[in-house]
């Protein structure tokens, strides 16, 4: 029983360790579960039996994977700007030197760890935008993951749906991405959550049930219950092509098995177009590192994870955009814990073929006491919801229409970033203005359902 | 003698439609007249109340949680632990599963807030249990102005704008509370209110806060220390003058103004509605048709929102024994389910491993449901292709942990368990499982043992 170290006390620590700094932190427990039920296409048992070979071919849809990042990466640390001559000071202890950072301009370095994103950066296939953050600046956890998944200009509470849900639920249905839905890896997060089916999937935790004994039970379920047989084949076929062949990942981490797993389903010809997933642990309040220790640990974890990531998109990473982001930066100056604490202004990291890739991306505010938001953290200049929209433009080819209202309400005014992405990548995708579906912008909750005399529950499962 | 398998399935719907699941020491006793033996759960004194040494009260659950971190974690897990052994000690549960409902009506989650974490158990156990088979609007009295569901709906720091408090600061009022008692709580979605009678409502509350440690420290806003991390009504942060509400105006009474809002809101037909049709969907079925829905609802209406009776009308709907068991136990259901089968909880070397883990991993922790909709009564919100492979994967680990903790095998509690509801498929597969823990894995796994 190795698994009870190795997963269910760690989560324990994670928990406990976070929420000692009494702020909402055990928010970032991990969970790992699916929300509603299946996208079209892959998961239907009705579907080809030859479709979970893992070499599927790709198509030349688009893919599109959204890493969160929660607890509050700290955006300082991740692409450094030596030349602000106000950064050394500030940061004192934790200062990063000049010469230990991968040089990406004359003015920003990026933190030795994220090695692979370096090489991605040098190849044209990585980009950062930094000084952005979420439209709401709380410094609330709680309050801020909602509002980068919500979708909406501030409001914290009260929204049940996500905007990457919300844009499948908007597309006009014949779109290849809304045929082919979207997953979440692991949690279930309010971002893919909405009226548009999706898929769940998660890494391993415990110990598959192994043959004779799963041959029994599916037998059981055939003989006795059409629907959880229907829905376990679905979810063996899933595990089957996610996990990969063999044991080849059984020996990395959950972050790097939800990496590899996520470019597995992204890359299979009628796997999703669009997948999210988290990754927990940014909060560094105390001993933060630099360019070793806990922060590092942290990026050189997600690093292998972004290269995992490519590598296993295979042929279809040329077509895929990766988006990293966070609820909000930290504070400019360190505490007195040689941590940093909850701020605003941070990084946003692009990576993936089809980025338009080799630059930092920022309308640079300063760090001189003055220039900083509440005279405490790096302000944000561009709302993440411009990278957002920037994205989903030139990737996806999503008209404003659907951008300014249904994915991003009342966001009329945030204008889409410009230049994020390799001028090829949205061909013959553009989708016309005119043709979005009406979405509404909360869920309709059951009752409501029931009091129109509709039908109370969701669409389920599609099948092919 | 065997039981007719119309009779055992009776008793299978008796234990898992409308309770936590079969047990060996009960099984005989509520086979014999299901439908009497539910109404005799209902009619026992005192069924949902429970207390332990161990227990906070008011006072130290609000205050010490306010203190650390710690305390609330330590309130949290006790709580919990005593949660899950009156569980274990009900004949069927159907009051337990009751309790369950509303404690999800009124969601809250342990993430937010210290104060959520440390005194949500105090709330269920004293407010919602109290009031499980009583009046409505007691209970939603009791919730409102409880430490957990103001810190988890951030009415703590609502001021009303024309208040002296909101005058001296410019402080404003917070909406989310007064939102959700309308949207969630009282009327629901499409029962005919509007934002603006969300702003009054939200008015209406200004000033119910409760006293945050820093407050309690330094004696600000009334804050002391006897009142530490407890329920407050703060007048000078209350919206002054009259405020109406769907139509009727509410004069300016202080706290009591709060009090006959929430009243009225609880009289409403709508809620009426709403409670009706919550109840048939969470026990019955995921599509409730009017015919099952009004019934409940007149009788609510009639008894002024008495919670017993209206649990009455549930089990006296046609469909409550000759509806299918299309829907599936939730894991936490599944988890309890497992331990009244065996008569056994986890130990606490196990906690983690094998109750904990395998929640979280299925998203199903009690008290950590982000939303304060609470976890959907939708059958495909937990029947899914990943939630699926986890079911297995977690019926595994209870297999080889409780299951080889078990006496007998898992072929003879089955039979004693299900009787003639045991279908020959089940019994088949389990007995040619092989290792015992197996046999059990394959039980848990067992479509008699997942559905409800």
């Amino acid at each position: 029983m190795k698994i009870r170290d190795a997963a269910c006390c760690a989560d324990e620590r994670v928990v406990r360790a976070a929420a000692a700094e009494d702020c909402e932190e055990s928010r970032l427990a991990l969970s790992r579960r699916a929300v509603l039920g299946v996208s079209a296409g892959l998961f239907s048992w009705a579907c080809t039996p030859g479709w979970a070979r893992a070499s599927a071919e790709a198509t030349n849809d688009p893919r599109f994977l959204v890493v969160v990042l929660r607890g509050g990466m700290d955006g300082l640390s991740t692409v450094v700007p030596h030349g602000d001559k106000a950064y050394r000071s500030l940061r004192g202890d934790l200062a990063i030197p000049r010469n230990k950072t991968i040089k990406l301009d004359n003015f920003f370095g990026l933190h030795p760890s994220l090695k692979n994103f370096g090489k991605l950066y040098k190849k044209g296939d990585a980009s950062v935008v930094h000084a952005t953050c979420v439209p709401l600046r709380n410094r609330s956890h709680f309050d801020t993951q909602d509002n980068l998944e919500n979708g909406h200009p501030g409001a914290t509470t009260g929204y049940a749906t996500g905007w990457l849900n919300r844009l499948l639920s908007a597309l006009p249905s014949g779109s290849p991405i809304v045929t082919h839905g979207g997953i979440q890896i692991g949690e279930a997060p309010l971002i893919l959550r909405g009226p548009a089916p999706v898929l769940g999937w998660s890494p391993e935790r415990y110990s598959h049930l192994e043959n004779p004994l799963l041959y029994m039970v599916r037998t059981l379920y055939k003989a006795n219950d059409t629907q959880m047989y229907n829905f376990l084949e679905a979810g063996l076929k899933a595990d089957k092509l996610a996990e990969g062949k063999g044991s080849k990942d059984k020996n990395i981490s959950d972050l790097r098995k939800g990496f590899r797993g996520a470019a597995r389903l992204l890359r299979a010809s009628n796997g999703p177009r669009i997948a999210a997933l988290s990754v927990d642990g940014w909060d560094t309040h105390t001993d933060q590192g630099v360019i070793g220790g806990q922060f590092a640990n942290l990026l050189t974890e997600l690093d292998q994870g972004i290269e995992d990531f490519r590598k296993a998109t295979g042929p279809t990473w040329k077509k895929t955009v990766m988006v990293l982001v966070t609820e909000f930066g930290r504070t400019a100056r360190t505490n007195g814990d040689d941590g940093t604490d909850h701020g605003v202004g941070t990084v946003a990291l692009l990576a993936g073929g089809a980025v338009k890739g080799g630059k930092v991306v920022s309308d640079w505010p300063g760090l001189a006491p003055s220039q900083l938001y509440d005279g405490s953290d790096l302000k944000a200049t561009t709302d993440l919801r411009s990278v957002f929209k920037g994205v989903l433009a030139d990737h996806l080819g999503v008209p404003g229409s659907i951008l300014d209202t249904s994915v991003f309400p009342e966001s009329g005014g945030v204008k889409q970033l410009n230049g994020l992405i390799s001028a090829s990548s949205g061909d013959g995708l553009q989708i016309a203005e005119s043709s979005g579906r009406p979405v509404s912008l909360t869920s309709m909750a059951p009752i409501a359902r029931y009091r129109r005399g509709e039908p109370v529950s969701g669409a389920g499962p599609r099948v092919l | 003698m065997a039981l007719s398998v119309s009779d055992a399935e009776k008793a299978r719907i008796a234990f898992q439609r409308f309770g936590l699941g079969a047990k060996k020491s009960t099984f005989k006793r509520v086979a014999a007249d299901p439908m009497a033996a539910l109404v005799r759960e209902l009619n026992k004194p005192k069924v949902a109340l429970y207390n332990g040494r161990a227990l906070p009260s008011y006072k130290k659950a609000a205050s010490q949680s306010q203190k650390s971190f710690d305390n609330a974690e330590n309130f949290r897990r006790k709580e919990l632990e005593a949660r899950v052994k009156k569980h274990l000690r009900a004949d069927i549960g159907f009051v337990e599963r009751l309790v369950l409902f509303w404690s999800n009506h009124f969601n809250m989650s342990i993430r937010k807030s210290n104060a959520v974490r440390g005194t949500i158990g105090h709330l269920e156990r004293t407010v919602i249990r109290k009031h499980v088979l009583g009046n409505f609007s007691n209970m939603l009295l009791g919730v409102m102005q409880h430490p957990a569901m103001i810190s988890f709906l951030d009415n703590d720091d609502s001021v009303g704008p024309n208040s002296k408090y909101g005058r001296d600061r410019g402080a404003g009022f917070n909406e989310n509370l007064g939102r959700e008692a309308m949207e969630l709580h009282t009327i629901g979605s499409g029962g005919g209110y509007t934002e603006e009678d969300v702003t009054a409502l939200a008015l209406i509350l200004t000033g119910w806060s409760y006293v945050r440690n820093w407050e309690a420290d330094n004696g600000y806003n009334n804050g002391r220390n006897r009142n530490r991390g407890r329920f407050i009504y703060r007048k000078t942060w209350h919206e002054p003058g009259a405020i109406t509400l769907m139509g009727k105006s509410y004069p300016a009474t202080g706290r009591k103004q709060g009090i006959a809002a929430l009243r009225d809101l609880a009289r409403n037909p709508a809620t009426a509605e709403h409670i009706a049709f919550k109840l048939v969907r969470h026990f019955i079925t995921d599509e409730p048709t009017p015919e099952m829905v009004e019934p409940l609802k007149q009788a609510y209406i009639k008894s002024g929102g008495n919670l017993k009776t209206v649990s009455l009308a549930l089990l006296q709907l046609p469909e409550a024994f000759s509806a299918p068991l299309t829907k599936l136990r939730t894991p936490y259901e599944l988890a309890i389910a497992q331990f009244r089968a065996l008569n056994k909880i986890y130990k606490k070397d196990d906690y983690w491993w094998a109750f904990a883990g395998p929640l979280s991993a299925l998203n199903n922790m009690p008290w950590e449901c982000a939303s304060p909709e609470g976890y959907p009564d939708e059958t495909l919100y937990w029947l899914d292709p990943d939630g699926m492979t986890l079911r297995l994967d977690t019926a595994k680990v209870s297999g080889s942990v409780y299951g080889n903790r078990y006496r007998s095998g898992a072929l003879s509690l089955a039979r004693s368990l299900y009787d003639s509801a045991l279908t020959p498929e089940t019994k088949q597969r389990i007995s040619e499982a092989g290792s015992k823990s197996s046999q059990f894995t394959v039980l848990f796994c067992s479509p008699e043992f997942q559905r409800r």
